[in-house]
């Protein structure tokens, strides 16, 4: 997979290997994440840029700790606040490559309210959410993407709510790169990962990422791989948001992987506005003792 | 002839008695003299009540002054729901609307004023201007008319501001001043009441600005690259100032969608090695609790600025109060310690903001600002900074050595370790709000932890010997003292020159570290001390409360602690202090 997704304008053949740190994952034997943090070594190998200039900004939750498992400069901040922290980097930094990670619960709860402003500020960042439909950390509560019906810890007698769509919320707010894949799809999850950071704007990755100790055994790695169904042998145009936003609709019934949504025409990002303004106002600086202007 | 005029002015929204404050102050600052204009309003969004007060003197002024030497009514139901925060007393000159049709023996204050003068303001401005609108300049001729007000400079001012209304708007609103003044001069006052000329003509390199004009400027003076805030009254100027100012300095701003966005960013921009800040005030500051305590376990230097307002939640979001100070050395959960600073005055927001930031990057630490609505709002002619004084701070960078095997919390002997940033080759590493070792790898030692909460708190240590973060004023062996900060600060002061003035041996301590608390300073001021009283805007006292957490007091420690709003009164410091050296 690696040499057939290797780009080429990859300067040095940096390989998945580099991209693994030392630490040990905390994840349970059997975790979904073990594929995607596997999926993200392989695609970053494939951008080819060191890990020294890659951030890795995640927020609290099993998922969230992927950032340490990388040799990327990391940072595992607080419960829902890794999208405006990327952001607040990628400002300041706009030659980083940014990556955001999280679950659903960080992701589409406590830090529901980032998505949106992530998306229509449009940051060329790429938002991974492991979405395992579950609290695993916290020991197997509701989560926001949980089905109706769902019994866990904090719901015994089943979910009485509707879960969020995570693909329509995204597709809806008007985000230029929307796709779903799953750890049990290791190559396909590391194509549409890389997909993702070379589109040029906020893109959304929705990884549908299996709990083993909370989650519903229907729904694990093996069995996702048998219930997938790619988008592209749907013969899918990812072009098409319309029809992208019927097929991100199946969420929870449907296992539809691959790209729901591309832009085809790309508009110009925050970072982009943020150097032109930069440039075009730097000739009115004054000196740095003079900020305010004196009475005249 | 006087020295120190205090005007007070309050009418409804459209009547441009708070634009009338505004020519009022431009043309003092013109004229040489020194002057603080504070605004207050209904929290209405147009209309309703608004009042303005201007204290202009021919010296430096430290506050907005107590009782008003003059108070000017449009109506007297919008000037009375101001209360206190335009006192009036048996020495006040009462203006007022004589449409009100209320007898100047009759006005509706509790002690009847010196002279009460109703004048018919709309009426001379329909005759003289053609409309009512113009009587904001009908009161600004009447009072260059009785109190020797900079004439010329009004006038270019009410020139200059209405400017673009066209030829006939200017020859009205010049007819209805010239007319405010021959009304003044036809009916003088009983005892003429005018205001010395200035001590010097205008120097060059005064500015007229006010605290969050000067909190933005200092910020991009320190470097500052990244701002993230959300609005808020009072502190959007800050945010406002830097949005049309960063940009030429390569900065950038984000109006985040929420408080905690504005400030998480703001810790992303200084994770990426950029200084950044975020502003805003009490409610916005609760919201931002999480994110403080995030940067102090992440060792990322961080500039939050709580522009105080009266609480709790939305408060009196218009007026001032000092009520967050437990909240700020309180904020956020864990054992640790942010330094928190506090400008005494306008023209000190510079100083203390450019420090916050040095203190930032020194000690690798989020730094709060406390300022407070006044200082922040109100409009004050000041020396222009001296910023030769002013040296930058920027945080400790690992050497190639340090790269060679890089441990971001190295545990040093300073508890200081040098941070990279993503984009530095080498210093990869894992920033977390996690407990972690000295290469940032998460840690449930309880070993761990102890020697990194001890390495966050040790580092701040060098910061309580920083004497010149305090100031003090007065005999050093007095027997009585003050203590003030923020705002209050220049009541203190100058009720401490009053008191020197009657031969009162009397002391004042201006911290401007609040916390950590400074115990060796206190106690140094202390020693001489019999009696101690503590001037501050909460209701609890809440700065007389942290000292005694941590300082022992003299006997006699108490608080002279009003809440929000009314400004506090220098004349009842001094009356404190009388009692304090009688007793």
């Amino acid at each position: 997979m690696s040499s057939e997704s290797a780009c080429s304008t990859a300067p040095a053949a940096l390989t998945a290997k580099d991209f693994r740190s030392s630490l040990k994952p905390i994840w349970c034997p059997g975790c979904g994440d073990f594929g995607v943090v596997n999926a993200i070594y392989r695609a970053l190998a494939a951008i080819g840029r060191p890990p020294h200039e890659i951030a890795f900004i995640s927020g609290i939750g099993c998922s969230s700790r992927i950032p340490g498992y990388t040799t990327a400069y990391g940072f595992n901040t607080v419960h829902g606040r890794a999208l405006p922290i990327a952001q607040g980097l990628k400002m300041a930094n706009p030659e980083l490559l940014v990556l955001v990670a999280g679950g659903d619960g960080d992701g589409f709860s406590i830090g529901g309210g980032h998505v949106p402003h992530a998306i229509r500020r449009n940051l060329d960042l790429t938002y991974l959410v492991m979405d395992n439909q579950i609290y695993g950390l916290t020991k197997g509560q509701l989560s926001p993407t949980s089905n109706r019906g769902t019994k866990t810890a904090s719901s015994l007698y089943g979910s009485i709510e509707d879960p969020v769509n995570p693909l329509l919320y995204t597709l809806a707010y008007g985000a230029g790169f929307v796709a779903q894949g799953i750890p049990g799809d290791l190559d396909g999850l590391a194509k549409l990962i890389e997909e993702a950071i070379r589109y040029p704007g906020f893109s959304f990755v929705n990884i549908q990422s299996p709990c083993i100790t909370y989650g519903e055994e229907c729904n694990q790695v093996k069995a996702q791989k048998a219930n997938m169904k790619k988008l592209s042998d749907m013969g899918h145009d990812p072009a098409d948001r319309m029809k992208a936003m019927e097929l991100a609709g199946a969420y929870g019934s449907e296992l539809y992987t691959g790209v729901f949504y591309r832009n085809p025409n790309p508009g110009p990002t925050y970072d982009s506005y943020i150097k032109g303004l930069q440039s075009e106002l730097a000739p009115q600086a004054r000196p740095l003792d003079s900020l305010l202007a004196p009475v005249t | 002839m006087l020295h120190d005029l205090i005007i007070g002015m309050a009418g409804s929204g459209g009547d441009g008695i708070v634009s009338a404050g505004e020519s009022l102050i431009s043309a003092s600052a013109k004229e040489g003299y020194f002057a603080i204009l504070t605004k207050s309003f209904g929290s209405q969004i147009r209309g309703g009540e608004s009042s303005c007060r201007l204290r202009v003197a021919t010296t430096p002024v430290l506050n907005p002054g107590g009782a008003l030497d003059v108070a000017v009514a449009l109506n007297w139901e919008d000037f009375l729901r101001f209360g206190g925060e335009l006192p009036t007393n048996e020495n006040t000159i009462v203006i007022y609307e004589a449409k009100t049709k209320v007898e100047p023996a009759a006005v509706p204050l509790k002690t009847p004023p010196a002279v009460a003068i109703a004048v018919p303001m709309e009426e001379i401005a329909m005759k003289a201007a053609g409309t009512q609108l113009a009587k904001n300049n009908v009161v600004l001729g009447l009072l260059a008319g009785w109190f020797g007000l900079a004439e010329k400079a009004i006038i270019a001012g009410i020139h200059k501001k209405f400017a673009k209304k066209g030829a006939e708007v200017l020859a009205g609103n010049d007819r209805a001043f010239a007319a405010g003044i021959e009304y003044a001069k036809a009916n003088p006052l009983p005892q003429a009441k005018r205001l010395a000329p200035a001590a010097h003509a205008a120097e060059a390199g005064k500015v007229l600005t006010d605290g969050n004009e000067m909190c933005g400027a200092a910020a991009i003076f320190a470097g500052c690259k990244f701002f993230g805030g959300y609005p808020i009254t009072p502190a959007s100027e800050i945010m406002q100032y830097l949005q049309k100012e960063i940009w030429k300095y390569g900065g950038t701003v984000l109006q985040a969608e929420d408080e905690i966005a504005g400030v998480a960013a703001a810790i992303g921009a200084s994770f990426g090695g950029a200084k950044a800040m975020t502003a805003t005030s009490g409610p916005g500051f609760s919201l931002k609790a999480e994110a403080l305590g995030l940067a102090s376990v992440a060792e990322l230097p961080l500039v939050c600025v709580n522009v105080q307002r009266g609480g709790p939640s939305t408060g009196m979001p218009t007026k001032r109060e000092q009520a967050d100070l437990f909240a700020a050395a309180f904020s956020a959960h864990g054992d640790t310690v942010r330094p928190i600073l506090a400008p005494m005055g306008v023209a000190d927001t510079f100083e203390i903001t450019v420090e916050a930031f040095n203190i930032a990057e020194q000690f690798q630490t989020p730094v709060i600002v406390l300022s407070d609505q006044e200082l922040a709002q109100r409009k004050e002619i000041v020396d222009r900074v001296d910023t030769s004084k002013l040296k930058l701070v920027e945080r400790l960078r690992p050497t190639e050595a340090d790269l060679a095997n890089y441990s971001r919390f190295k545990l040093t002997e300073s508890g200081i370790s040098p941070i990279s940033h993503p984009g530095m080759k080498g210093g990869n590493y894992l920033a977390a709000g996690i407990e972690h070792n000295e290469k940032g790898a998460p840690s449930g030692s309880g070993e761990m932890h102890a020697k990194m909460n001890d390495k966050r708190l040790h580092k701040l240590n060098p910061l309580t010997q920083r004497r010149d973060l305090f100031i003090i004023e007065g005999d050093a062996d007095a027997p009585v003292g003050l203590i003030a900060w923020g705002s209050v600060a220049g009541v203190a002061l100058e009720a401490l020159r009053a008191a020197r003035a009657e031969g009162i041996k009397a002391k004042v301590l201006i911290p401007r570290l609040l916390y950590p608390v400074a115990e060796q300073v206190y106690q140094e001021f202390f020693a001489s001390l019999k009696k101690c009283l503590v001037v501050e805007q909460s209701h609890q006292g809440q700065l007389h409360k942290i000292i005694r957490m941590w300082v022992n007091t003299p006997a006699s420690f108490e608080a002279l602690a009003k809440s929000g709003a009314n400004p506090i009164d220098p004349a009842l410091v001094l009356q404190a202090l009388r009692q304090m050296a009688q007793r």
